[in-house]
């Protein structure tokens, strides 16, 4: 992008007055990135939820439970997590958040289209591909923040976290802010009215929230035959196919080092689902 | 000829070449031809659905043509999206602003998106802002103006870029006639200031008459393109105008001229009179009549007689709600 400079009418501008430096297509999508991340911190609603909602799964489900999750199951014990409930529900809960807070900021797409602001953007000067960077990567810092205020909780929950712990912990909250704000960008595309994707964001979140092994574990020193005898077939299967429980799995193992599945396999995931989610954002704001 | 030629003296910035769009059975383009030179105040009027927005959208780089090409300073619209909308400054028919954003973040977000240099645009912020007289509003946010404010905030986020044309859809439309006084005289400040070519459209007849050059078009094709005062010349005609005193002058007169025009004030208007019309009318009605006066040719008229349709209807029949979208059948907001 920058070898364009050379030839930017407002670039030449900038040389012949001297008044500084336009950044180019970094610059525009600065501008975008800046846009979306003012919105959403003006949002007091949102941040109300980014706080409320980890500290409701937190106070009440994560210590409500916590008696209940050494099982101890009478007579027999087959199998021990090291861990408290509200250790294990903690990286659980920072997906949750994120996943929200992902999910919402597509809202402003719907929220351009319905309000005209689109057309300032769809007659700037900015190839398409930019623009829908800077709105993704704009809700995804959002969503991050929102994750990181949950990082905050981490004494209550029992939760100690080392300085290099946390930086990977971040790296995967963007990751996965990226993905879930691509996917959200993607389908508000399609849904195109307020309630529609209301309804939308109801109906994915949570089913693939709970579905995701983060509010109760698997045990990995069983086979999938004997978790089947625990668990029916139909839940095991979809808690496998669900890449979120690997985004959780390996979010878990970087906060409290307790992994079920491969550590390797949800940045993998992540990163493989953000392009494709990506790809369909794109694909959508092309077709306006 | 219908004129297509630039004003003497001054290179085509907006060249138009056998622009054509079809959507589905209705042509709303039909080989439009223009040119539009370096600083000139161009309007375009016609009646709804005549074409004009689908032109403007053309131009905007928003829609592509189905034939013909339109060059902005020389770049293609549908080939070089990019290059020509660094030329373009849009003020869109509806609202375009972050409402939750402010005035000046708006602006900025303009500035950006368009690359402007950092300290250039923040002195064309301050310049635009005090331009439109919203120095003090700066810092506010957008949803706490007024319609007529977000206008004026809209017109100098268009002017935040260098641009070498810029385009208002009906930027006046909605507005009380204080704020169209205002707007009008921003842009004729700013025509002495900068160079930049200005295409305007517009319902309002009396608008116009300030431009440089007035193009109607009806049913995708250009009627008449010419200077307002040579428009009235060619295509105007006198017209009588008689207020009746009671409702049987006012059925009587009806009665006997059939093209007379009844307009929503009382008055009757008829078109093509002459003095002898005066005079028979007077001797007719008599004291029945309060008042009749010949006017002279207006825009007004030159519109009636090349479309058939009055256009002050159709400023007044215009929804302010969504219009539906003639290509998706989705409301355009």
């Amino acid at each position: 992008m920058t070898d364009r400079t050379a030839t930017d009418p407002a670039a030449r501008t900038a040389a012949a007055e001297g008044d500084g430096r336009s950044f180019g297509a970094l610059g525009a999508l600065g501008g975008i990135w800046l846009r979306e991340v003012k919105r959403a911190l003006r949002d007091r609603g949102q941040l109300v939820g980014g706080v409320s909602r980890p500290l409701l799964y937190i106070l009440i489900m994560g210590i409500g439970l916590n008696p209940y999750f050494r099982a101890e199951v009478y007579g027999e014990v087959r199998f021990v997590v090291p861990y408290s409930y509200l250790q294990f529900i903690f990286a659980g809960v920072v997906v949750l958040n994120v996943m929200y807070t992902s999910v919402q900021s597509a809202v402003s797409v719907i929220w351009d289209r319905e309000f005209g602001f689109l057309r300032e953007v769809l007659v700037a000067p900015v190839p398409r591909f930019v623009v829908v960077l800077g709105k993704v990567l704009g809700g995804a810092t959002v969503a991050t923040l929102h994750g990181c205020i949950v990082l905050l909780f981490a004494y209550f929950a029992d939760v100690e976290l080392m300085l290099g712990d946390i930086v990977a912990a971040i790296g995967l909250i963007f990751l996965l802010a990226f993905c879930l704000t691509s996917l959200g960008i993607a389908i508000a595309h399609q849904v195109r009215s307020f309630e529609g994707f209301g309804v939308f964001s109801n109906a994915v979140i949570l089913p693939l929230f709970f579905t995701s092994s983060s509010v109760f574990p698997l045990d990995p020193s069983l086979s999938r035959t004997q978790l089947l005898v625990l668990y029916p077939e139909w839940l095991v299967t979809v808690i496998y196919a669900n890449p979120l429980t690997y985004a959780v799995d390996a979010l878990r193992g970087k906060l409290i080092g307790f992994n079920q599945f491969d550590p390797s396999a949800g940045p993998t995931i992540l990163a493989i689902l953000s392009v494709v989610f990506f790809y369909f954002a794109l694909r959508g704001f092309r077709r306006g | 000829m219908v004129g297509g030629d630039v004003s003497e003296g001054t290179a085509p910035v907006v060249e138009i070449a056998g622009l054509g769009k079809r959507y589905g059975r209705t042509l709303a383009l039909d080989g439009i031809d223009l040119s539009i030179g370096r600083n000139e105040v161009f309007a375009l009027l016609g009646p709804n659905g005549a074409g004009k927005t689908t032109l403007i959208h053309i131009l905007c780089t928003l829609l592509k043509p189905d034939t013909g090409t339109a060059r902005i300073a020389g770049f293609d619209v549908s080939r070089q999206p990019l290059k020509a909308r660094r030329q373009l400054g849009v003020v869109f028919q509806e609202p375009s602003l972050d409402s939750r954003l402010t005035v000046q973040e708006n602006l900025n977000f303009h500035g950006l998106v368009h690359r402007v240099p950092f300290r250039l645009r923040r002195r064309r912020i301050t310049e635009m802002l005090e331009l439109v007289e919203l120095t003090e509003w700066r810092h506010a946010l957008v949803r706490t103006l007024s319609a007529g404010m977000k206008r004026r905030v809209e017109i100098a986020r268009a002017l935040i870029h260098d641009a070498a044309v810029v385009i208002l859809d009906e930027p006046t439309v909605g507005l009380d006639a204080q704020s169209r006084e205002r707007i009008w005289a921003y842009l004729g400040k700013l025509r002495r200031e900068r160079e930049l070519t200005l295409i305007v459209t517009t319902h309002y007849i009396d608008e116009v008459d300030s431009c440089d050059r007035v193009c109607i078009v009806d049913h995708g094709k250009i009627l008449a393109l010419d200077t307002p005062e040579a428009l009235r010349a060619r295509y105007g005609v006198e017209q009588v105008r008689i207020t009746p005193r009671d409702l049987a002058t006012r059925t009587g007169i009806m009665e006997q001229n059939p093209n007379a025009i009844a307009e929503a004030s009382g008055d009757i208007v008829l078109p093509g009179a002459t003095h002898g019309v005066v005079d028979r009318l007077l001797g007719g009605f008599g004291t029945g009549i309060s008042n009749i006066s010949i006017e002279r040719p207006s825009l007004e008229s030159v519109f009636l007689t090349l479309t058939g349709r009055e256009i002050r209807d159709q400023a007044a029949e215009r929804p302010t709600l969504a219009r539906p979208n003639a290509r998706t059948g989705e409301p355009v907001n």
